[in-house]
C-alpha cells in the first residue's frame, strides 16, 4: 500500500546551513498533491502545513539526516528519512488510508477522462470568495465571464455561452432549475463546495445534451474517513449592501462503526439594497438559508452516500427594470441617475423571485472483476415563484413553476485492458415542468425524457495518451401550450435523437511542457422557451416569440492547449478554441406588434451557423517564492456565418492581473498576504451592422477596476483563526458592463469592502500523535 | 460482495419504481394573462350633458397571440369645451372587467397623463382641472377638455403606475411604469 519514493534534486551546496529544502507531498495512485497535512520534521522540532501544492518550503537548514512525519487526514501516516546536502527538492508519496481510496480514486478518475481544457477554483479562491455568489466566483477563471441581471442575479458564460449552453454539476448531478432564463441564477450555494472547476469546451459524451460551451463542477469536500469530530465555521459581512453572510460545518467520523461518516451544514445571507456609485439601488435585497447533509458508509470495496441540500433564496429586483414599454425604457438609459429613488433596505418588495431547490442524492458503488460500478440517483425539485408588479397586491406570485427532475446514471469504470482504461455508462432522466392554474402565461408545461448511453476510452502511451468516446441521446417532450386569440390547448410530441463524439491527443514533449487536441461534437435540443414563448419581457421592453420549427443545434470544436513550466517560476496555459455550431438559435428582430402599452418590438427565434474563435491565456511569475504576479488574458471572436456578421451580446476582450505578496510574521501570523488585482474590459465593437434596430444603446464603454486584499492565518495557541479583508471596486468607479441587462439603467456595483473570518476546528482523540502536537506547542 | 449486490438491486429497484410512479397523468394547468386590460375608452360630455364614447381597444392587450386592433377617431366640435372621464376595461372577461374601480382605490400610485399635437391651436384637444387621488394630488381620472379651431391631430392618454412624480405631465416627467399608452386620431369639425 505505501510506495517511497525520493528524488533528491541536490544543487549546488552554498555553506552548511543555509540550503532550502522543498518538500512535495503527492497521493501515491494519482499523484494529486496531498493538502491539508502536516509534516513534522523531528530534528527541527517544527511542524508545517502544506500548501495547495501540496508543498513544504524550509529555509535555512543545514546539511545532515532528517526524520519527516507525514500526517493528514484520510491519508496513511507516513515517516520518511531524507538527507539534505545543499538545496534540496524532496518529493514524499503516501497513500489514501484504506477505506478512503475507492471513493477518491474513483472521483478522479472520472474529472480525468475529458481531455478538454479544465480550469479550477482552488479552495483557497473559494475561501477568499466566500459569501458572494457562484457565477462571480467563476469569473476568476480565464475565458468565462457572467452574465448579469443587476449584481444579485448572475450566472456564468462559457466562450460566449451560457443558460441553456452549459450543464451544471452539483455534487454528481446535473442541475435543472430553469437554467434557460437569463434572469434565473443556478440555485447552488457556493458554501457547500469544496471544490469548483470549469470544463470550457464541449463535454457532451460524458456529462449529456447541452454541454457545448462546457461543464461547471461544483463538488463538496469528501467525508472524512477517520474517527472524531471536525467542523468548520465561516462568516463574512459586506459594506455595499450590509449584507451578512455565514455557514457552520459539523462532521462527524462514527468510531464503533468504520467508514461511516456524517455531515451537517448550514449557510445563511441577508443583504439589503446595494450601492452604484452616488445611488441606492430600490428593492434589490437578497436573502438565503440553505441546509445540507450527508451520510456515508465507505469500505474498501463498496460504499454508499446519501446527500440531500435544500436551497432557499429570497430575490428582490430593481423595481425600474419592469418597464411598460419603450418610451419607460429610453426615459430610463437617458436618466443620469436611477429612476426610482430609494434608501438603504432589507425590505424586499415586487417584482421578487422566490426559489426553492431541493435535491437528493443516492449513490452506491462497488468493484468487481470488471472494474468499479457507480450508481447515481438523483431528485430534484425546483420551485420558483415570481412576484409581478401589480396593479392591486394580493399577496401572490404571478407564476409557480415546479421543475421535477429525476436522474439515473450507472457507471461502470473498467479494469485496464493492456493500455486501455475507460468507463461504459447509462443514463437516464425524467422531467416535468408545469406551472399553476392561474399563472401568467409563460412557458407550457411539459414531460421530457432522456435515455443515453456512453462509452469513453483511453490508451495511455510513455509520455501520451489519447482518449475517444461515444454517446448516443434520445430526448422526448410533451407539451401542452395554450394558442390562438381563444387560447385553445395543443399537444405535442417532439422526439429528437443524436449522436455525440470526442477524440482527443495529449501529450508531454519534455519536462514542463505539455500539449493537447481535442475535437468534439455536442448537441442541444431546443428548450420550451425557444419552442413556445409568447410574451412580454419587462425588463428589455420586447416581445418574444417562440418557433415551433426549430431544429437542434450542433456544435463542432477544436481545441488546442499547452502548458509550460519554466524553473517554477514561470507557469504559462495557453488555450485556442474554434467551435462552429450548426443552427445555432438566437433572437432576429421582427416586425413592431401594438399593444394595449404602445408599439414594442418584436424578436423571433431563427437559426443560423454560427462560428466561435478564442484564446485564454494564463500565465504566472514568480519574483521571488514569496511574491507572484498572474495575468489572465481572454479574447472572442463570434461571427454569423450566414449573415456574414458579428454575433450580438458576446463578451468583450478582458485581461486581469494580479500581483501576491505571501508571508509568515512569526508564529502567531502565518500565511499572511496582500493582493492588488486589476481587471480591465474592452468595449465590445464587434456587434452587428444592423445593431441599433435591435437593441439601444451601444455596449458600454471599457473600463478598469481595481480590488485589494489583505487575510493571515492567526494561530490562537494551536486554533487557527482565517481573517481577511477584501475591497472589490475600490476606486468607486462608474462603469457598466455589456452582459448585464441592468446596462440599460445601471452602473456596477460601488466599493463593497467584505470581512471574513474562517474558523476550522476539529476534537480527535490522538493516539500516536501525542509526541508531534506536544513538539508543536 | 453479496450485501453489495443486494444494495445495488434494492437501490435500482426503488429509484426506477419512483421515476415511473412520477410519470403518472396530472391535470393540465391553464394560464390566465395578468391584470389584462384591452380597452381604454373615453367618455366625453358636453354642456348639455350629451355624451359620446370613444375606444381603443387591443383585443388581447399585450399582443399574445395577435388579436385584433379596434381605434375610434375622436370627433369634437371646435373651440368647445367638455368634461372628460377615462375608464380602462378588460374586455376579454364575461361580463367585462372594469378596471376603472381598481385604479380609483389605488389612486396615489396611478396617473392620467394627455399629451395633444398639435399642442394648441387648430385640431388641439388641451387638458385642465384633473381630479386629484386620496392625497389630494394629481390623477386626472375626469378631466376638463378644451378644442382648438377646426382641423386634426392626435390625442395621447397614458396611465402611468407608481410614478415618481405626480406632477409630471408627460410620462418621461412623471416616471412610472406605462400602463396604457393609447393614441387616439383626432377630427376637429
Amino acid at each position: 500500500m505505501m510506495l517511497l519514493c525520493l528524488y533528491a534534486g541536490a544543487l549546488k551546496a552554498q555553506d552548511g546551513c543555509r540550503n532550502r529544502l522543498r518538500i512535495a507531498v503527492l497521493e501515491t495512485h494519482n499523484f494529486s498533491p496531498v493538502h491539508p497535512a502536516v509534516l513534522y520534521i523531528e530534528e527541527l522540532g517544527k511542524a508545517l502545513e502544506t500548501d495547495e501544492a501540496g508543498v513544504v518550503s524550509v529555509d535555512s537548514i543545514c546539511n545532515g539526516a532528517y526524520t519527516v512525519h507525514v500526517h493528514g487526514a484520510g491519508y496513511e501516516d507516513h515517516i520518511e528519512k531524507i538527507t539534505v546536502s545543499g538545496n534540496a527538492s524532496v518529493r514524499i508519496r503516501v497513500a489514501y488510508s484504506e477505506h478512503s481510496l475507492q471513493e477518491v480514486v474513483v472521483r478522479e478518475e472520472q474529472h480525468q477522462t475529458v481531455l478538454q481544457t479544465k480550469s479550477n477554483l482552488t479552495t483557497g479562491a473559494l475561501r477568499q470568495n466566500s459569501g458572494r455568489v457562484l457565477a462571480e466566483m467563476l469569473q476568476s477563471i480565464s475565458g468565462v465571464s457572467v452574465l448579469g441581471t443587476g449584481a444579485t442575479i448572475s450566472k456564468p458564460v462559457i466562450h460566449g455561452l451560457h443558460s441553456n449552453r452549459i450543464v451544471m454539476l452539483n455534487n454528481g448531478i446535473r442541475q435543472e432549475d430553469q437554467q434557460w432564463g437569463g434572469e434565473h441564477a443556478p440555485n447552488i450555494d457556493p458554501f457547500l463546495a469544496g471544490s469548483v472547476s470549469v470544463i470550457k469546451g464541449a463535454a457532451s459524451v460524458r456529462y449529456g445534451t447541452d454541454a457545448i460551451a462546457g461543464v461547471v463542477l461544483v463538488e463538496p469536500q469528501p467525508l472524512r474517513n477517520d474517527a472524531g469530530w471536525n467542523g468548520e465555521l465561516n462568516l463574512a459581512a459586506f459594506s455595499n449592501n450590509r449584507m451578512g453572510a455565514g455557514s457552520l460545518m459539523l462532521e462527524h467520523g462514527v468510531r464503533s462503526v468504520p467508514g461511516l461518516s456524517f455531515r451537517l451544514q448550514s449557510s445563511f445571507k441577508k443583504g439589503g439594497n446595494y450601492r452604484v456609485p452616488g445611488y441606492w439601488v430600490a428593492n434589490t435585497g437578497v436573502q438565503e438559508l440553505n441546509y445540507a447533509a450527508a451520510l456515508a458508509y465507505r469500505k474498501l470495496h463498496y460504499g454508499a452516500e446519501v446527500f440531500y441540500s435544500r436551497f432557499n433564496t429570497g430575490l428582490g429586483i430593481y423595481r425600474g427594470s419592469h418597464t411598460g414599454n419603450r418610451q419607460d425604457l429610453e426615459a430610463a438609459v437617458a436618466s443620469p441617475r436611477p429612476l426610482v429613488p430609494a434608501d438603504f433596505s432589507y425590505e424586499i418588495g415586487r417584482p421578487r423571485q422566490e426559489v426553492t431547490h431541493d435535491l437528493l442524492k443516492l449513490k452506491l458503488y462497488a468493484d468487481n472483476r470488471l472494474g468499479v460500478w457507480n450508481l447515481i440517483y438523483g431528485m430534484q425539485r425546483n420551485f420558483r415563484q415570481e412576484y409581478d408588479v401589480l396593479r392591486v397586491e394580493n399577496g401572490k406570485a404571478q407564476l409557480n413553476l415546479t421543475l421535477t427532475t429525476q436522474t439515473l446514471n450507472l457507471n461502470l469504470d473498467h479494469r485496464p485492458i493492456g493500455r486501455l482504461k475507460g468507463q461504459i455508462g447509462l443514463d437516464g432522466m425524467v422531467q416535468d415542468n408545469r406551472f399553476r392554474t392561474g399563472d401568467r402565461v409563460f412557458i407550457p408545461t411539459y414531460q421530457a425524457y432522456n435515455a443515453a448511453v456512453y462509452l469513453i476510452e483511453r490508451y495511455r502511451q510513455d509520455n501520451w495518451l489519447l482518449e475517444g468516446g461515444v454517446r448516443l441521446d434520445l430526448r422526448n417532450y410533451d407539451m401542452t401550450n395554450y394558442e390562438g386569440p381563444n387560447q385553445e390547448k395543443v399537444r405535442y410530441h417532439l422526439q429528437y435523437r443524436n449522436v455525440s463524439g470526442t477524440l482527443g491527443f495529449r501529450q508531454e514533449l519534455k519536462s514542463g511542457w505539455l500539449w493537447s487536441l481535442t475535437l468534439a461534437q455536442a448537441w442541444r435540443a431546443p428548450q420550451a422557451n425557444e419552442l413556445f414563448s409568447a410574451g412580454l419581457h419587462h425588463g428589455a421592453a420586447r416581445v418574444e416569440l417562440g418557433n415551433r420549427g426549430l431544429k437542434p443545434e450542433r456544435s463542432f470544436s477544436l481545441n488546442a492547449a499547452t502548458e509550460y513550466k519554466w524553473h517554477q517560476r514561470l507557469n504559462l496555459e495557453l488555450s485556442v478554441y474554434s467551435q462552429l455550431i450548426d443552427d445555432f438559435i438566437y433572437l432576429e428582430p421582427g416586425e413592431d406588434v401594438l399593444t394595449i402599452r404602445g408599439y414594442f418590438k418584436t424578436f423571433s427565434f431563427r437559426q443560423t451557423r454560427a462560428w466561435l474563435n478564442g484564446a485564454d491565456l494564463d500565465l504566472s511569475w514568480d519574483w521571488t517564492d514569496d511574491l507572484r504576479t498572474t495575468a489572465k488574458a481572454s479574447v472572442l471572436r463570434a461571427r454569423d456565418q450566414r449573415q456574414k456578421d458579428w454575433l450580438i451580446l458576446m463578451p468583450a476582450d478582458r485581461l486581469t492581473i494580479a500581483t501576491r505578496y505571501t508571508t509568515s510574521l512569526g508564529r502567531r501570523w502565518q500565511e499572511c498576504f496582500a493582493e492588488l488585482e486589476g481587471r480591465f474590459v474592452a468595449r465590445q465593437t464587434r456587434i452587428p451592422s444592423d445593431f441599433d434596430s435591435i437593441d439601444f444603446p451601444r455596449p458600454p464603454g471599457s473600463y478598469a477596476v481595481l480590488g485589494a486584499s489583505v487575510g493571515a492565518r492567526i494561530m490562537a495557541g494551536r486554533q487557527p483563526v482565517y481573517l481577511s479583508l477584501a475591497a472589490t471596486n475600490l476606486l468607486n468607479t462608474r462603469y457598466r458592463d455589456y452582459l448585464d441587462v441592468f446596462r440599460y439603467f445601471l452602473d456596477q456595483p460601488g466599493t463593497n469592502i467584505v470581512l471574513r473570518l474562517r474558523v476550522p476546528f476539529e476534537f480527535k482523540t490522538l493516539k500516536n500523535n501525542n509526541q508531534k502536537n506536544d513538539n508543536n506547542e | 460482495m453479496n450485501k453489495t449486490r443486494v444494495l445495488t438491486g434494492a437501490l435500482a429497484l426503488i429509484s426506477l419504481t419512483t421515476m415511473f410512479g412520477a410519470c403518472g397523468k396530472k391535470e393540465d394547468p391553464i394560464p390566465v394573462e395578468q391584470e389584462l386590460i384591452t380597452t381604454l375608452r373615453l367618455t366625453v360630455s358636453d354642456s348639455m350633458g350629451i355624451s359620446s364614447v370613444f375606444d381603443y381597444r387591443v383585443e388581447n392587450g399585450f399582443g399574445n397571440g395577435g388579436g385584433t386592433v379596434e381605434i375610434d377617431t375622436l370627433k369634437l366640435q371646435p373651440n368647445q369645451s367638455y368634461t372628460m372621464s377615462v375608464q380602462v376595461l378588460n374586455e376579454q372577461e364575461d361580463p367585462v372587467e372594469d378596471i376603472t374601480q381598481e385604479v380609483i382605490s389605488e389612486s396615489e400610485d396611478h396617473l392620467f397623463l394627455f399629451i395633444s399635437n398639435p399642442a394648441t391651436g387648430t385640431g388641439s384637444v388641451t387638458t385642465s382641472n384633473g381630479s386629484l387621488d386620496s392625497l389630494g394630488r394629481p390623477f386626472n381620472q375626469t378631466v376638463t377638455v378644451a378644442t382648438g379651431g377646426a382641423g386634426s391631430g392626435t390625442f395621447t392618454v397614458y396611465l402611468m403606475h407608481d410614478p415618481t412624480d405626480k406632477t409630471g405631465t408627460t410620462p418621461a416627467t412623471s416616471g412610472g411604469e406605462t400602463d396604457v399608452e393609447a393614441v387616439f386620431p383626432v377630427v376637429i369639425q
